[in-house]
């Protein structure tokens, strides 16, 4: 999955980092590195890191099958 | 005199069940500010931005020269004040520490490593509920939860949880208007206070000698930049985590499910997703957060707003509930839905003082709510509305009465 964190919009809340720590680290206190192409078992802990940033600096490709596609059955 | 009357409003006790109505009315008047009480903001816009003005002191020094209001709190534990109730510098200083016992970059897992802990609590609470078809979910699921977390988190051994849950009854009840006033109740809370100190002033001590993988450890031992933390400022910033990450986490998850059962169709795909406890629980910060006032601000200069200067030294209420619900801001505000595309609420605050334990009250209130779907079966309320606490700043039922066909 591809992803995008508009660094413009990142008050370094840390949220992400929290929920989905294989993609997403605190580089000192407020800045962030992350994995732009996160792998596939990380989906789960991606989507939850999207839907939590407070200030929605994060973009993610192909989250959204699982949830408007299908139903919930092959969302994992 | 249109207004008169709007904070009196906003308090009492017959609005519990649905302020939301007296929100919209507020909101007609984004600042409000009626005879010598409080400057109140009710828009979403102008909460956000006055969360991040640094013109805006969460001192408990100046609103105690503020004087106090019908809302003022203060902690009562008799230990030196909180990060919450601090500005910078000492407020950074005291919440980087604790972060780097908590959160990235210093422990980037100890919450999701929490993740199926946290699954284990929630099993053995509903499987605890026995051979019944009606609970009570404050009493019987949402209070019990927090503690438990809080303790692992800290790093309370299994063996005293029990002692340990049997002074933060007390003091969490003291917290409510209700309960305050028999002497009785407050003495009770005092002397549950006075143990819980002398408890944790000794597992610190211990874990200053033989550091664990907990928080208490990482707080006593902390050898960054900023230094240690005495033992006092350990005291106080334990006694924060449990005390601010009780009552809102179980209004949180009480708040989560009565919303739920009169959304039956949402409920349902929940039971099916798991998933989509992601979202609700987002949209639930929005919809009916678990504080919906912040009350303890004051402003440390003049400041213009919408045209209106609010003096210096005035005492602030941001309304985050009313502005969660600004359709300035949101599309169809007064609708539960977990769908909409953009949640972006006050429900954990903002800026320096935005919710500490956010990430946990999320994981903690996305897996209760998605067992609770799953193993409830055919689950409705008994009564609508619930009754609710006094408390209109940390506001959620006391009692959610649910019958239910079977347990899972």
């Amino acid at each position: 999955m591809r992803l995008v964190v508009d660094l413009n919009k990142c008050q370094g809340y840390a949220q992400c980092a929290f929920l989905a720590p294989d993609v997403f680290a605190m580089h000192g206190e407020e800045s962030l590195v992350y994995n732009p192409h996160a792998p596939e078992e990380q989906r789960e802990r991606l989507a939850r890191a999207v839907a939590a940033c407070p200030v929605q600096a994060i973009t993610a490709d192909g989250l959204d099958d699982s949830r408007d596609g299908g139903e919930a059955s092959d969302a994992r | 005199m249109p207004h008169a009357s709007m904070l009196r409003q906003i308090t009492d006790f017959a609005n519990r069940a649905n302020p939301y109505p007296i929100y919209e009315e507020l909101r007609r008047t984004p600042v409000l500010h009626e005879e010598d009480g409080p400057y109140v903001i009710s828009s979403y816009y102008d909460i956000e931005a006055l969360l991040h003005d640094p013109r805006i002191s969460s001192d408990a020094a100046n609103q105690t020269a503020a004087g106090d209001d019908e809302l003022s709190q203060s902690e009562g534990t008799g230990l030196p004040p909180s990060f919450i109730r601090l500005d910078p510098p000492e407020h950074d200083r005291l919440r980087r520490i604790a972060n780097s016992s908590f959160g990235p970059p210093h422990r980037p897992r100890r919450i999701e490593s929490m993740r199926g802990e946290l699954g284990e609590i929630v099993t053995g609470l509903i499987d605890g509920l026995g051979d019944t078809r009606q609970i009570d979910l404050v009493d019987q699921f949402a209070y019990p939860f927090p503690v438990t977390v809080i303790c692992r988190l800290l790093g309370v051994p299994r063996e005293d949880e029990p002692r340990f849950r049997a002074w933060v009854d007390p003091i969490v009840a003291g917290l409510d208007p209700d309960t305050r006033t028999s002497a009785e109740s407050e003495r009770v809370a005092q002397e549950a206070r006075l143990q819980l100190g002398l408890y944790l002033n000794g597992l610190v001590e211990q874990r200053a000698r033989e550091p664990r993988d907990d928080m208490l450890s990482d707080l006593v031992n902390s050898r960054g930049p900023d230094g240690a933390m005495t033992t006092m400022e350990v005291l106080s910033t334990a006694v924060l985590l449990l005390i601010a990450g009780h009552e809102t986490t179980v209004n949180l998850i009480t708040n989560g499910m009565l919303t739920l059962l009169r959304h039956p169709e949402i409920l349902e795909r929940l039971r099916n997703d798991p998933g989509l406890s992601v979202r609700i629980v987002e949209e639930l910060l929005r919809y009916e957060p678990p504080v919906q006032i912040v009350p303890q601000r004051t402003c440390i200069t003049d400041i213009e707003l919408r045209g209106i200067t609010i003096p210096k030294g005035s005492r602030i209420w941001l309304m985050l509930a009313a502005g969660n619900r600004d359709p300035e801001r949101f599309k169809d505000p007064e609708r539960f839905d977990p769908d909409r595309e953009d949640i972006q609420h006050l429900g954990f605050g903002s800026g320096i003082h935005s919710c500490f334990g956010a990430p946990l009250a999320r994981l903690e209130t996305q897996i209760a709510l998605a067992e609770l779907a799953r193993r409830l079966e055919n689950p409705r309320l008994v009564e609508d509305p619930p009754p609710y606490r006094q408390n209109a700043v940390l506001r959620g039922p006391r009692h959610l009465n649910i019958a239910f066909d079977n347990l899972r």
